[in-house]
């Protein structure tokens, strides 16, 4: 058993999911870059990289979780519910810490960002759909498994 | 990869659930799983551990026959 608590399967699965979604924000920002070069600005900087970097975060924390690599065999009932605690606590702080820099950044000056709120909000729903939708895959894969 | 069925009948002969073993050997439920249906290559510590839990030897539970011989 490593320090992270996972077995060797899930360390291999976190591995590879690890390295595919690098690529993928590596590639997503190229594009993105790219775009930006022949003159189509699709959002305004700050929301774009967000963008982007929620999506790539996104899509490795829900194949983690989908692929059984989130959390290790070490840690019971109590480790589970606090590393979800803590979890839960650190996403509502850096989600508040978020809001903050963007409301005192003033961002939204410009008048061709107005789809940038829109657009956060829709990917933050698809993610929790999404999220919601593995996590009754996986309980029912748990009990189809055996 | 084909199924490993030693691992699984050994498993059943000590009747134990792939759960027990997991538990047993520290690895989760699903690697276990994995193992039996084929899905994953285990390192040669794991399987070691999967056999002293199981008393059985390397090649009970993992040697596959070679059936050119």
């Amino acid at each position: 058993m490593n320090r992270s608590g996972l077995d060797e399967m899930q360390l291999l699965k976190r591995n590879q999911i690890g390295n595919q979604c690098f690529l993928l924000l590596l590639y997503m920002l190229m594009i993105d870059t790219g775009l930006y070069g022949f003159g189509l600005r699709w959002i305004n900087y700050p929301a774009n990289i967000m963008i982007i970097l929620t999506i790539c975060s996104g899509i490795y924390v829900i194949r983690l979780i989908a692929g059984n690599a989130y959390v290790g065999p070490a840690g019971g009932r109590e480790r589970t519910a606090l590393r979800t605690m803590l979890t839960t606590l650190i996403a509502v702080g850096i989600g508040f810490a978020v809001v903050f820099l963007l409301k005192t950044a003033n961002f939204t000056t410009n008048s061709r960002d107005n789809m940038a709120a829109p657009i956060l909000f829709i990917v933050a729903a698809v993610a929790i759909t999404v999220a919601a939708t593995v996590a009754i895959v996986s309980h029912i894969q748990n009990k189809t498994d055996l | 990869m084909g199924k490993n069925l030693k691992l699984k009948s050994a498993r059943a002969a000590k009747d134990m659930s792939q759960k027990n073993i997991a538990d047993a050997v520290g690895v989760t439920r699903q690697t276990i799983n994995a193992i039996e249906s084929g899905d994953y290559n285990p390192s040669i510590k794991l399987c070691i551990a999967i056999c002293k839990v199981l008393g059985k030897t390397l090649n009970d539970i993992f040697w596959e026959e070679d059936n050119h011989e």
